[in-house]
């Protein structure tokens, strides 16, 4: 008999140890990104900017040039944000869903359903301590969605997560306007994630950018900031 | 002995005859030849299903014989051959579409349907102590606003047509179906069109109630079925019958 899927596992491999949620929030030793990530929608693509600093605790930065950007789809990218081994694992199983779903339907997915697959694998499996955001271009335009630890999926024209989130969004706030440049959006991603940066102490060591345009996913990596701004 | 061999390669549905074929599934062919036949047509406007459902005795209620499908909002289904078996593939298929809705928020796609489909009808061909499935099926829907038209066969392979038919009286069918089809006719012409190759096959006037039509519209991006009333006069706009 046909096995139906489970619409809240990858297709590929079981979630393994879903019964035990990832108690990294508690544990030192778990390595945790801290982190403030922006995702900025404009006419002509979507812009990412994280910093690149890993922590302990928050209190020991165990990595200073952290990628927490990755591309999971030809026109889309994810953030990793809490604990590093769930944003990375949680990262290769969606990109490869995104790339059966493609090769078997001759079509990307859309942002909208990869968004739905991503909360629907946060709501039933065992990622409980992430909180990324989506960031890609379809059909359909530019798209931002933040991603919350039980599956909660919201989509918006800029959004921020980490332990920086008030202090980038204070920054984001006023300077958002919906007709922005790719080249403004950058601007303003980096001056956000630089704001946090500045007194945040799960956040720092440099930038990374992604931009996402119809044509794919551009990832630069930045030690000084200032020439950003 | 030569006769033995010869029962061997018509029982095993996972034995190749020696000149390469599955017997087994040529039956299941048989059988929905064997069964009343569906109609598909492909319009600019939508996909019409037709199907025939004459009753074998005046006193059974029209409305238990199954021969068209709804399977989601927006595609449905019309089989040829054994009912039981294409109400197993039907389930299939509705759970495949109420998955992809809760894993992707977005419709299923007609390709992707048919193809969850054939793929389950191939693993019967492959599968020691089963049998095929005696059934055929075509696949309505709409798919990113285009209409499409697919069939499944008991060896599991889709096809996608602009006109096709299944079940008894196919070959008649779709002579008529390559003289008559025009890619630019709209849905009720599609509709005349699938009911006269119902007509065709049966070759005696149609009764409105035994005879099952429904469509998948473009515009609305919606599965129905069409009511017997609207069916009565599109038979009798083409003189196929209704007017007893």
């Amino acid at each position: 008999m046909k096995e139906i899927t489970d619409p809240y596992e990858p297709e590929l491999a079981s979630f393994q140890d879903a019964d035990t949620p990832d108690t990294a929030d508690g544990d030192d030793t778990v390595a945790k990104t801290g982190t403030t990530t922006v995702g900025i929608t404009t006419p002509d693509g979507v812009v990412i900017g994280t910093d690149r600093r890993a922590s302990l605790g928050g209190r020991f930065v165990s990595n200073k040039s952290v990628q927490k950007v990755e591309q999971i789809h030809p026109t889309a990218a994810l953030t990793l944000v809490g604990s590093v081994g769930g944003a990375q694992s949680f990262i290769r199983t969606l990109r490869s869903e995104a790339s059966l779903y493609e090769t078997r339907r001759d079509e990307p997915m859309s942002i909208h359903a990869l968004a739905t697959l991503a909360g629907n694998f946060a709501r039933g499996g065992p990622f409980f301590a992430i909180n990324p955001i989506l960031g890609g271009v379809d059909e359909d335009g530019s798209h931002v969605y933040s991603i919350d630890p039980a599956g909660g999926v919201m989509e918006d024209d800029y959004t921020v997560t980490g332990s920086g989130m008030q202090l980038a969004h204070g920054a984001l706030e006023n300077q958002y306007d919906d007709d922005l440049s790719l080249e403004e959006a950058e601007t303003l991603a980096a001056r956000a994630v630089n704001a946090a940066t500045e007194r945040d102490t799960g956040s720092g060591n440099g930038l990374v950018l992604a931009t996402v345009t119809e044509d794919g996913v551009e990832i630069t990596h930045h030690d000084d900031v200032t020439d950003l701004l | 002995m030569q006769d033995n061999q010869q029962q061997a390669y018509d029982r095993g549905i996972t034995i190749f005859s020696p000149d390469g074929r599955l017997y087994q599934v040529e039956y299941a062919r048989e059988a929905v030849a064997r069964g009343s036949a569906s109609v598909g047509v492909r319009t600019s406007d939508g996909v019409v299903l037709a199907a025939d459902r004459q009753a074998r005795s005046p006193l059974i209620e029209r409305d238990s014989i199954e021969k068209i499908h709804p399977v989601g909002d927006h595609v449905g289904v019309a089989s040829a051959g054994h009912v039981a078996d294409a109400r197993k593939l039907v389930d299939i298929a509705r759970r495949e579409t109420q998955v992809n809705k809760l894993r992707y928020d977005e419709p299923i796609g007609v390709e992707t349907l048919t193809k969850s489909i054939t793929d389950h009808v191939q693993e019967y061909t492959q599968t020691g102590g089963a049998r095929p499935f005696g059934v055929a099926l075509l696949v309505a829907g709409i798919e990113d606003g285009e209409p499409r038209l697919f069939e499944t066969d008991p060896s599991g392979t889709p096809y996608e047509w602009e006109a096709t038919a299944v079940g008894g009286g196919r070959d008649d069918i779709m002579a008529l179906l390559e003289e008559e089809y025009d890619p630019e006719m709209d849905l009720a012409s599609g509709i005349g069109l699938a009911l006269e190759g119902l007509a065709e096959a049966d070759d005696q006037d149609l009764d409105p109630e035994g005879v099952h039509v429904a469509t998948a519209d473009v515009e609305s991006e919606s599965f129905d079925t069409l009511p017997t009333e609207d069916v009565r006069t599109h038979l009798e706009e083409r003189d196929l019958g209704g007017d007893q």
